[in-house]
């Protein structure tokens, strides 16, 4: 209203006064201030990086100085910045060539030494960092190099046995072999076990025989598979003596040292993407291919020279899932590199909006800076400490998994299938946000948050659909909760022991001291997560006493399921925010910590419904909570920069949005 | 004889819109004195204010432009008045290195001469820096057990591929035409057409770069660039010298020099074994985090580690370098770490922490504005 009242006055005086040449007057030009000489910085970038970066700071500098320092990462000047991104108007043949010339050069670089053949959890870290930072260049090389060494490497280092490792852990790391996995088909993707291709054992030559039986039973999405793979893991039903022994995994080679695709193997594209182009994504069908008997992977089951099946475990349930467990590795690292995308999206965003300006208040006055519009940090302030709170999950989540034990793995199922979908949500939404608060610049794919949003796309279906998955993590609750019950014993593990203890109450006036201190915000969580537990149980047990299966009643309680499996994954991110948050000394690293991670437990109390639709929170809860936001909006409006900064992404890796844009955008850089 | 003032040891020149400073301790080799530095930000700064400044030329009196800062008066200010007063120089140098990063009016320093260590940080971050047939360049620091400072981790770490890090760790030596090669001089003009270059500079009312630039382009000529310059060697320096960490660059160009022995080769590994080991590490260490930050982010860490390195807490080498090289010039210094090997990361960690002390605080960038996208750039 006001806006239109100052339209009118300014039209209306424009008509009426001859004399109103003040208003008419030009302005003086735009010009880029940075946002480095207006901004302070309250607490110390480099400490906060090494808190969100957890591990190997010094490794992920090394590899960004590597890329930046190459012509093949296509180093590009815009006004007086360079900036390393991927070429993108390269044809899908030429982005793949050009993602296997950069593999080459790391390669030669040295960056995959000891992938595979290090043993131990500092390696595993270090490898997993290496990775992030691939990723935050180009989407494409990191996947490509993800294929080839945790699920081709992965697989023949976890399914496979002595030999399988003296064969071809070495040769891997060196890519004097290209492998690829597959496991997708057509007609199956998360269900494995209905997977269509089968291998039979023949005898008399000691071989396997692999065969595509019908067009279903088509492997899909191999990445790796159209161009550069010379070998895959086959996933196959194992048939002995005409018994079907479940989904096991083999090594078929799919083209020769020179490229070409092997006898009795056909291979097609799977043809442009809405991202990852650099990846080359095939189909395989296996025409009775046969391979060596030693192909098998043999760490769970075995096929003896003379045919027999042989295995340690009997039941095929506890085999196969003893066969998967070792893919985590997989969910691990998406959880994380969804965390580091969304990082660039936030750093490109927020950094734009403290050097762009839209509007006066009042005529004559400077424009306001986008981000000191209360609007603005609300549409991206409280997914930045989202992307704290997960920066700090993931971590988390990675730590678990290099120090696992057999003990810990069905946690890292729960917690990886939690993270993985709950980070990849979450980077899509936060991409989407920061595009839009970009405006138009946004949509310019150099500067990389639309173009991140087709490439990281995948990651909510890849590696366990997300919707798949969050139905697991329910599922898992669900059974933790019966066992405790029927055994009658207090929950223990997943995080469920504050369900021994007496149900929190909330209050019924929530003062702003209340709202942000943990134990308000931790009370509230575990609220909402162990109703929302005993409501799943309860409401499946009446399916079931209504004689549905276990199967169905699931299906029906997908509301609850769903609510459940969110609630799980907020208590435990908040959870572990709050502890990492104590291992900071007082100061003002703590402090804005403790603001993020208010922000963050806010945010999650208004977003869900759930909190108001089960009475967790009541009205004049939920409005109170609605009024701190915003205020907790204005407490980290000064600390954006920093908190971006303190991402440790190199300038090079963001875009031109995010520096001196109107030099970047000037005549003179047109033919640069 | 009068007391050298600092008046005297940078010469001030007035003609029309253009300030020609020259650096004016010939004997000294033009080495930067405090006095020096004090008098050069006292100056910049009225230059920045005044606008009937548009450009200001940086050169020298005597065969040097300058062969570095004044380490030996450094170290006799800290065996005197304790590290403090050492780090007061740097402080004061860092800022005018800073300044003259963010100078909003073009600076062409004529390198007609050597120009190593504190000469490169007043002349490397301007606008223009001019080679000619006479100019020597290089951050010996590490022989001193220093290590390249003045924004060095700014303006090495952002040559062509991984050139920076060979320059930084040998401390290797480079001609005009190197320079011009990889990207330190903007131009080189012979020695013989500075006269006319200055001449024709003075003319210039605008501080629009790319009318200077011009003008410099019509002086200049391209210069041959010698067969055995290290510059046609960047295959090899890029791959090993791109490794991440010192012992593995080491070893490298070792497999290297068995692989393919040559006289470079053997003649890096030298230079690189004669080094200290813990100042080849905080080297490697400030290049690899300076190639991914701003001139300011580098000069501040850079000043922490030197007021480490004047402390000697993690160790004295550098006291140990200057007897060595500049006092004894027995040449023979005894390093301590002696070995790479003995060295951790967390040594290399507390050259980068903030000083324990009390009244030690970073280094304060002075508030810039109006700055030319060149500047901002480096930000």
């Amino acid at each position: 209203m006001d806006r239109a009242l100052e339209r009118t006055k300014i039209l209306s005086n424009h008509l009426v006064q001859s004399s109103s040449r003040q208003i008419l007057s030009t302005n003086a030009c735009l010009s880029y201030s940075p946002p480095e000489l207006a901004e302070a910085f309250d607490f110390d970038v480099k400490e906060m990086r090494q808190l969100l970066d957890g591990h190997n700071v010094q490794d992920r500098d090394w590899l960004f100085n590597l890329i930046m320092q190459s012509r093949l990462f296509n180093p590009t000047k815009r006004g007086e910045k360079v900036f390393v991104t991927p070429d993108f108007n390269l044809t899908k043949e030429m982005q793949r060539e050009i993602t296997m010339k950069r593999i080459d050069y790391l390669l030669d670089r040295g960056v995959f030494q000891g992938w595979l053949t290090a043993k131990g959890s500092q390696a595993e870290l270090k490898k997993i960092a290496l990775q992030e930072v691939s990723a935050i260049f180009d989407h494409s090389l990191s996947i490509k190099i993800g294929v080839h060494f945790f699920l081709w490497g992965s697989a023949i280092l976890f399914f496979g046995t002595k030999r399988h490792h003296d064969k071809w852990l070495g040769d891997t790391e060196n890519y004097v072999v290209k492998g690829c996995f597959a496991m997708t088909e057509l007609g199956h993707g998360s269900n494995v076990r209905g997977i269509e291709t089968v291998t039979r054992y023949d005898s008399s030559t000691g071989e396997f025989v692999i065969n595509t039986p019908c067009e279903s039973a088509q492997k899909y999405w191999i990445g790796g598979a159209a161009n550069h793979a010379t070998h895959t893991i086959v996933f196959s039903q194992l048939e002995i003596d005409g018994k079907n022994q479940g989904v096991h995994a083999f090594i078929c080679q799919i083209r020769d040292a020179d490229g070409n695709i092997c006898p009795n193997i056909r291979i097609a594209d799977c043809g442009h993407k809405i991202g990852l182009n650099g990846v080359d994504n095939g189909r395989i069908w296996f025409d009775n291919v046969r391979i060596p008997r030693e192909n098998l992977l043999n760490s769970v089951a075995d096929v003896s020279p003379d045919g027999q099946y042989l295995s340690s475990i009997k039941d095929p349930d506890q085999r196969f899932a003893a066969f998967l467990a070792p893919l985590t590795s997989g969910r691990v690292i998406i959880a994380s590199s969804a965390v580091y995308s969304a990082k660039v999206g936030l750093a490109i965003a927020i950094r734009y909006s403290l050097s762009r300006r839209a509007f006066s208040v009042k005529p004559n006055e400077p424009e306001v800076m986008l981000l000191d519009y209360p609007s603005h940090q609300r549409r991206l302030l409280p997914l930045l400490a989202k992307t704290y709170a997960m920066s700090s999950a993931a971590n988390y989540l990675k730590m678990i998994y290099v120090n696992r034990t057999p003990q810990s793995i069905k946690t890292i199922h729960v917690v990886s299938s939690a993270f993985k979908a709950i980070h990849t949500w979450h980077n899509m939404r936060t991409l989407q946000e920061c595009r839009e608060a970009c405006g138009g610049q946004g949509l310019k794919t150099e500067n990389h948050i639309g173009h991140f949003k087709g490439e990281f796309d995948v990651q909510s279906t890849f590696e366990g659909d997300n919707n798949v998955l969050m139905q697991q993590v329910s599922k898992a609750l669900h059974s933790e909760y019966i066992a405790a019950q029927r055994k009658n014993k207090p929950f223990q593990g997943f995080g469920l022991e504050h369900m021994n203890k007496p149900c929190p109450v909330i209050p019924s006036q929530l003062t702003s001291s209340t709202l942000r201190s943990s134990q308000f915000q931790m009370d509230a969580f575990c609220l909402r997560e162990r109703d929302l537990l005993s409501r799943f149980v309860a409401e499946v047990s009446q399916f079931q006493a209504k004689g549905q299966t276990k199967e169905i009643a699931f299906m029906q309680s997908y509301q609850l399921a769903e609510d459940l499996g969110r609630a799980f994954s907020d208590r435990t991110i908040l959870q572990i925010f709050i502890e990492a948050e104590a291992t900071v000394s007082t100061g003002s690293l703590k402090n804005v910590i403790g603001l993020l991670r208010s922000m963050y437990a806010l945010i999650c109390l208004e977003e869900d419904a759930a909190f108001l639709r089960y009475g967790y929170l009541s009205m004049d809860n939920a409005a109170a909570v609605r009024k701190e936001v915003m205020k907790l909006c204005s407490e980290l409006r000064p600390h954006a920069l920093a908190l971006v900064s303190s991402f440790g992404i190199p300038d090079a890796f963001l875009s031109p949005i995010a520096f001196d844009w109107i030099d970047a955008n000037s005549w003179s850089s047109v033919h640069q | 004889m009068a007391p050298v003032t600092s008046q005297d040891q940078v010469l001030e020149e007035e003609v029309s819109y253009v300030r020609i400073l020259s650096l004016n301790r010939p004997k000294q080799l033009n080495a930067l004195s405090f006095q020096m530095v004090t008098r050069l930000l006292e100056l910049f700064l009225r230059y920045e204010h005044n606008s009937n400044v548009k450009l200001v030329i940086v050169k020298s009196i005597g065969r040097a432009f300058s062969a570095g800062g004044d380490v030996l008066g450094v170290v006799r200010a800290v065996k005197q008045g304790g590290w403090r007063l050492g780090a007061k120089f740097f402080y004061d140098e860092f800022i005018l290195n800073y300044l003259m990063a963010t100078y909003t009016k073009p600076q062409i320093s004529i390198l007609n001469g050597i120009v190593m260590g504190g000469g490169c940080g007043v002349s490397m971050h301007g606008r223009f820096r001019v080679a000619t047939e006479n100019s020597v360049f290089a951050m010996p620091e590490t022989a001193l057990s220093l290590f390249p400072d003045v924004g060095a981790s700014y303006f090495l770490s952002r040559l062509p591929g991984f050139f920076g890090e060979y320059l930084a760790l040998t401390g290797a030596r480079l001609d005009g035409a190197e320079m011009l090669a990889c990207g330190l001089a903007t131009h080189f003009v012979p020695s013989s057409r500075l006269s006319l270059l200055e001449e024709t500079l003075c003319k210039v009312d605008s501080s629009d770069p790319t009318i200077v630039s011009t003008i410099i382009d019509k002086f200049s000529q391209q210069p041959y660039l010698k067969d055995h310059s290290a510059y046609h060697r960047k295959d090899v320096i890029d791959k090993c010298f791109s490794h991440r960490t010192v012992e593995e660059i080491l070893s490298s160009l070792e497999r290297e020099n068995i692989d393919r022995p040559d006289a470079w080769i053997s003649a890096t590994i030298e230079l690189l074994k004669k080094a200290s080991p813990i100042s080849l590490k905080i080297t490697l260490r400030s290049m690899r985090e300076g190639r991914l930050q701003g001139v300011g982010q580098c000069l501040i860490r850079e000043y922490r580690m030197v007021c480490h390195v004047l402390r000697g807490e993690v160790s004295k080498d550098f006291f140990e370098g200057s007897r060595a090289i500049l006092i004894d010039k027995d040449k023979n210094p005894k390093w301590e770490p002696s070995k790479l090997e003995l060295i951790s990361d967390n040594m290399v960690d507390q050259y980068l922490s903030k000083v324990s002390d009390e009244e030690w605080e970073d280094l304060k960038l002075p508030a810039r504005s109006n700055l030319p996208s060149f500047a901002i750039a480096k930000l």
